[in-house]
């Protein structure tokens, strides 16, 4: 390809932010394999009769999808959602990262600590869904505390592991530079940790996000899990479908234009020292 | 009581431990903590260094030179004996006393210019004044160009460079150097020594700094301090007279007084060598 190619391709790039953004996400070729899904679906939709009970075409799923859009249902419901998935994240960091901090700093408690947390790690958010129900009720507080539980774990995992992957000689260097210790945590650990924190909170948000989804399917009080089983019970194949592809969508858009920009950010000055 | 007892009999044997004596260390043991109970790693060590001299130790790996730079740092409490910086016991790091590591101590989320400022950053020096300090230091150590790169982006001779401008930026009375430059390429590494000889002559710091090259430990060094074999303590003081303003490796080698003294100073590191294989050879014996 020709530079003056590449360079009207970019300015046509420019214009258009869906393809820009379409390009972010890694180019047209990750649209092929979803192409390729929606292609075998209409094919087996095509191939037989279908009751609308058991499947229904990608038109219709489509058909149901502007219809949700147009009547403000699926803003309403993904917003929850979303609102959701940005409070829990908000308050596991707030949380997540002095627990972490602690726990990183010493040795001891990082030790008795480790065990204990894999063990949370194996007790999946959705496992406490039925202490949560009792405890908190059908509520948001219910679904609220199992998305930060969640999302909390790997937030204090990694910072854990960021905090005590950081070469003791950076603290020395700044304890012989004067530094207090106050400014030990804010010149040394946090920013040493920043990247080991970003991995946590992208696993978080990844599983946070599926056990939000979950969450909601049992609490019913809106959101996009709540969209998808209520669905259900009248039998709407194609708003269940529509349903689980914005979840998908969302989650996309979430990881890859939010989050891991971030962890790029800090990997281009951060990662490569670390050897 | 044994501490007075012993900084007592370390007046009588250093009579020269006097009110000109920056550092004064006297009856320095030092013991870590193994599974098999304490390891020595040091014994009694006593040393005097003078306001603005500049002084390097040899010895053996795993002598205990790097536990003395860290209990002058401040990082390690003795477990015996004293040390003194202008008269006044040690009690943890502090910003009079500056140390440059071997490994890499610059943050790596910084950029060059902020590195050096950082102790003076921490001093709350102003902006202003911060900038001068740091771009003169910048100039001198021959990082103009580079200010804002990060260090990732530089070479490793590049970055302790930054990490020995930090320090001076800082402006301690004192710098502590633990084998700065032994991970350099050797080409740099002759480069660097140049440049710290003319640094030190421009500043006129107190220095102590750490090698296992003889060669460095002369070039360097006004005295030259050999220590023996683990667990250490001073063998011999060397003075290597006539450390002028700009000394440079090409009339280092070509001055027949100063490759005499290397001779000399490498004499005494052998003999420590040959102690520690003929020993560890008789505790293979003895085991056979």
């Amino acid at each position: 390809m020709s530079a003056a190619n590449a360079l009207s391709e970019r300015a046509g790039f420019r214009h258009q932010p869906a393809l820009a953004a379409v390009r972010r996400l890694g180019g047209l070729k990750i649209l092929l394999p979803f192409a390729a899904l929606i292609a075998a679906w209409w094919a087996i939709h095509a191939s037989a009769d279908f009751s609308p009970q058991v499947l229904v075409s990608p038109l219709a799923v489509w058909r149901a999808f502007v219809h949700l859009v147009a009547y403000g249902v699926m803003a309403e419901y993904a917003s929850t959602s979303l609102r959701m998935i940005g409070v829990a994240t908000v308050l596991s960091l707030m949380v997540g990262v002095p627990i972490g901090f602690a726990v990183g700093v010493n040795r001891y408690a990082a030790h008795a600590l480790e065990g204990f947390l894999r063990f949370l790690q194996g007790i999946s958010g959705i496992a406490w869904l039925p202490l949560a129900i009792i405890w908190f009720g059908f509520t948001h507080a219910t679904t609220l505390v199992i998305v930060i539980y969640t999302l909390i774990v790997p937030i204090i995992f990694n910072t854990m592991i960021g905090v005590r992957a950081i070469p003791p000689t950076y603290a020395l260097a700044l304890r012989s530079l004067g530094a207090s210790p106050l400014r030990l945590v804010t010149d040394v650990y946090l920013p040493g940790a920043l990247p080991s924190i970003v991995v946590g909170l992208r696993l978080g948000m990844g599983y946070g996000w599926r056990a939000l989804i979950a969450a909601e399917m049992l609490v019913r009080r809106g959101g996009l899990g709540d969209l998808i089983f209520g669905a259900r019970t009248f039998g709407q194949i194609d708003r269940i479908i529509a349903g689980m592809i914005v979840i998908g969508c969302l989650y996309v858009v979430i990881d890859r234009l939010i989050v891991q920009p971030i962890e790029n950010l800090t990997i281009a000055r951060w990662g490569v020292l670390r050897a | 009581m044994r501490r007075t007892v012993q900084a007592l009999r370390n007046m009588t044997v250093h009579p020269t431990a006097s009110a000109n004596a920056k550092i004064a260390v006297a009856g320095f043991r030092h013991f870590f903590p193994t599974a098999d109970g304490p390891m020595q790693a040091t014994d009694r060590v006593d040393l005097t260094i003078r306001a603005g001299e500049f002084v390097t130790l040899v010895g053996p790996s795993g002598c205990g030179k790097t536990t003395l730079l860290k209990a002058l740092a401040g990082f390690i409490k003795p477990s015996e004996g004293t040390i003194l910086c202008d008269g006044a016991p040690v009690r943890g790091p502090g910003r009079e006393r500056g140390v440059v590591f071997q490994e890499l101590a610059i943050l790596p989320w910084r950029t060059v210019r902020r590195n050096i400022g950082h102790g003076l950053e921490i001093a709350r020096v102003s902006r202003s004044e911060r900038d001068r300090t740091v771009t003169r230091l910048i100039e001198l150590t021959g990082l103009a160009g580079f200010e804002d790169r990060y260090p990732h982006e530089l070479s490793g001779g590049m970055r302790q460079r930054v990490a020995v401008a930090r320090t001076w930026a800082a402006d301690p009375e004192i710098i502590l150097m633990d084998e700065p430059f032994a991970a350099v390429d050797a080409m740099t590494r002759l480069t660097l020594q140049e440049e710290l000889a003319r640094l030190c002559a421009a500043t006129k710091k107190t220095v102590f700094f750490i090698t296992h090259s003889v060669d460095e430990a002369v070039f360097l060094g006004d005295r030259v301090l050999v220590m023996t074999r683990h667990p250490g303590r001073i063998k011999a003081v060397i003075e290597v007279p006539g450390r002028a303003a700009g000394r440079d490796w090409e009339s280092f080698k070509a001055d027949a007084g100063m490759q005499a003294i290397t001779e000399q100073v490498l004499r005494l590191v052998r003999e420590e060598r040959g102690a520690a294989a003929a020993s560890a050879a008789a505790v293979g014996e003895a085991h056979a």
